[in-house]
């Protein structure tokens, strides 16, 4: 019962992005997973969601394989991603961009939604009212109805876990959930991120903010040049040395 | 006065424009290429409009008529043509929509002939409206625009398929990760876009003529309302129809019946220099 990754290998040209990359997540688990720039932790996401195929390696989740299975096939398996640079509907509201998130309804047709009218707003009003407590989770009441692309770097950045909490996961992954982010809206996204963590969804954090995921995250892998270096608790890794010359460049 | 009643004659051709313009631009926003064959799926319904017409005597059978036969040909256009050429560069699509457009033209001159044809209805005694004349016919013909337009802006903003049209239009990618699928999204867009072309054709023919090219002829009104509404945006595409043909209608007495349509071009050119987004505009969902 657990997201597992298996020597996962990825190369573009002749540049290895990723070699042999393992590592697990139990359900509900929460891990970071940390390392210099161009270490692969992206890429590694990328392959994870299904955005990227491996050259070889396999995934399994919740004790099935994931090869084969396109983003939104994976997202259907409770495995959902967010993005770095945060992705949205600029022009639809938070409330519509939270909407358009939970596909597979009746209404998503003409002829479903002329001919199955009642059954349409009944699961719009089923939806409308799950995407109004996930906002009032996330404290986005205020912004609710402006349209996405004008919200702040941090808002977008739970209009994403919002978006991703429609999906129904049991596992996230955050890329760079703090990258862009005011200190206090750190805080808060923190704070929900253990909330949800507490209702037993996973997360794997890539962080670039060692501070903020050794304060999150109770195990973390480190990576470089496409590699796991190490992983464990935050102290035992932090004080490896091997983390401190790929991390820190050998200033120590 | 006399400018007031010519800027009402004008709404019911800003109207006719207008609808072509949302037709316009849902494919754009959506298909994201500029379909030439617009003013002749237009063509389309207001020779099915006509022939129903004629047949049963009825303007709301023909006008249903109208609104399916376009809506399936904008479909059978799709699935047939612009659907194999999908992730191709914008000019071959565009090439292929201007390829649409003559057979559809071309099958409607073999099928009714290039003489012109007339809609039979009868003429009535325009009532007064705070001093304006006002032709009933001309407020039918609005009503009915106003009750398609009201129905499509219905779909894409008030239904699950209309938000995700809208998010297709916003962020292609993203859509498609979300789980999203792109040939429902693309056949509502289709149908829809047929159908509102189908009402503006018919509005057309029963206002002037019905022959093989009046709705060519409209390309070009149509494509400059679409960009001075700015270009994806629907409420933009029927304000700037509206605008369109008012300035139109009030133009007549300056620069005479046959140069009208050169206001068009103007505007079209005037906005593409000034303001290339256009009045609603957001030229960052044109990628």
């Amino acid at each position: 019962m657990s997201l597992q990754v298996t020597n996962i290998s990825k190369a573009f040209g002749g540049f290895k992005a990723l070699s042999g990359v393992s590592l697990e997540v139990p359900m509900g688990g929460l891990v970071g997973l940390i390392g210099p720039n161009g270490a692969g932790k992206s890429t590694l996401f990328s392959v994870i969601s299904g955005f990227m195929p491996p050259d070889e390696g396999a995934i399994g989740f919740d004790g099935r394989s994931l090869d084969g299975l396109n983003p939104a096939g994976r997202a259907r398996t409770g495995l959902v991603r967010t993005f770095q640079v945060p992705r949205e509907f600029a022009h639809l509201t938070v409330r519509e961009n939270m909407m358009a998130a939970a596909p597979g309804q009746t209404g998503e047709s003409l002829v479903g939604l002329f001919l199955r009218a009642g059954k349409v707003r009944e699961e719009e009003e089923r939806l409308a009212e799950e995407v109004r407590e996930v906002i009032r989770f996330l404290r986005l009441e205020r912004v609710a109805d402006e349209p996405a692309g004008k919200l702040s770097g941090g808002q977008k950045k739970l209009v994403e876990l919002g978006r991703a909490l429609l999906v129904k996961p049991r596992l996230i992954l955050l890329d760079e959930p703090f990258a862009g982010v005011n200190p206090v809206l750190i805080g808060e996204i923190m704070e929900r991120i253990r909330e949800l963590n507490g209702r037993g969804i996973g997360f794997l954090v890539i962080e670039h903010d060692l501070e903020a995921l050794t304060r999150l995250a109770p195990q973390l892998y480190v990576m470089d040049q496409g590699r796991i270096l190490t992983m464990g608790a935050p102290d035992a890794v932090l004080a490896d040395a091997r983390v401190r010359e790929a991390y820190l460049g050998g200033a120590v | 006065m006399f400018y007031a009643q010519l800027a009402v004659n004008g709404l019911v051709q800003g109207l006719v424009v207008g609808l072509g313009a949302l037709a316009l631009t849902l494919v754009f926003g959506i298909a994201r290429f500029p379909n030439a064959a617009t003013g002749d799926t237009m063509t389309f319904g207001a020779y099915t409009a006509l022939t129903v017409h004629k047949a049963s005597g009825s303007l709301a059978l023909g006008s249903i008529a109208a609104v399916g036969g376009a809506a399936v040909l904008a479909l059978v256009a799709y699935l047939t043509v612009f659907k194999r050429l999908a992730g191709r560069s914008v000019v071959s699509l565009l090439v292929a929509s201007i390829g649409i457009g003559f057979m559809i033209r071309a099958g409607l001159g073999v099928a009714f002939g290039h003489q012109q044809q007339v809609f039979n209805v009868p003429l009535s005694r325009p009532i007064r409206i705070a001093g304006l004349a006002i032709n009933p016919l001309d407020l039918q013909l609005a009503t009915v625009a106003v009750v398609a337009l009201a129905a499509v802006f219905a779909i894409l903003y008030l239904t699950p398929i209309g938000r995700q049209m809208r998010a297709v239009a916003d962020n292609r990618d993203l859509a498609r990760v979300s789980g999203i699928r792109p040939e429902r999204v693309m056949t509502a867009m289709w149908l829809i876009a047929g159908g509102v072309s189908a009402v503006g054709g018919m509005m057309l023919g029963i206002k002037t003529i019905v022959s093989p090219e009046v709705g060519w002829e409209m390309l070009l009104p149509i494509f400059a309302a679409t960009i001075l509404g700015g270009i994806g945006s629907p409420v933009g595409a029927v304000v700037a129809g509206l605008v369109l043909g008012v300035a139109q209608e009030v133009s007549t007495p300056f620069v005479g019946f046959t140069y009208k349509i050169a206001l068009s071009f103007v505007v079209l050119l005037a906005v593409l220099l000034v303001r290339p987004r256009g009045l609603f505009g957001r030229i960052e969902g044109v990628r």
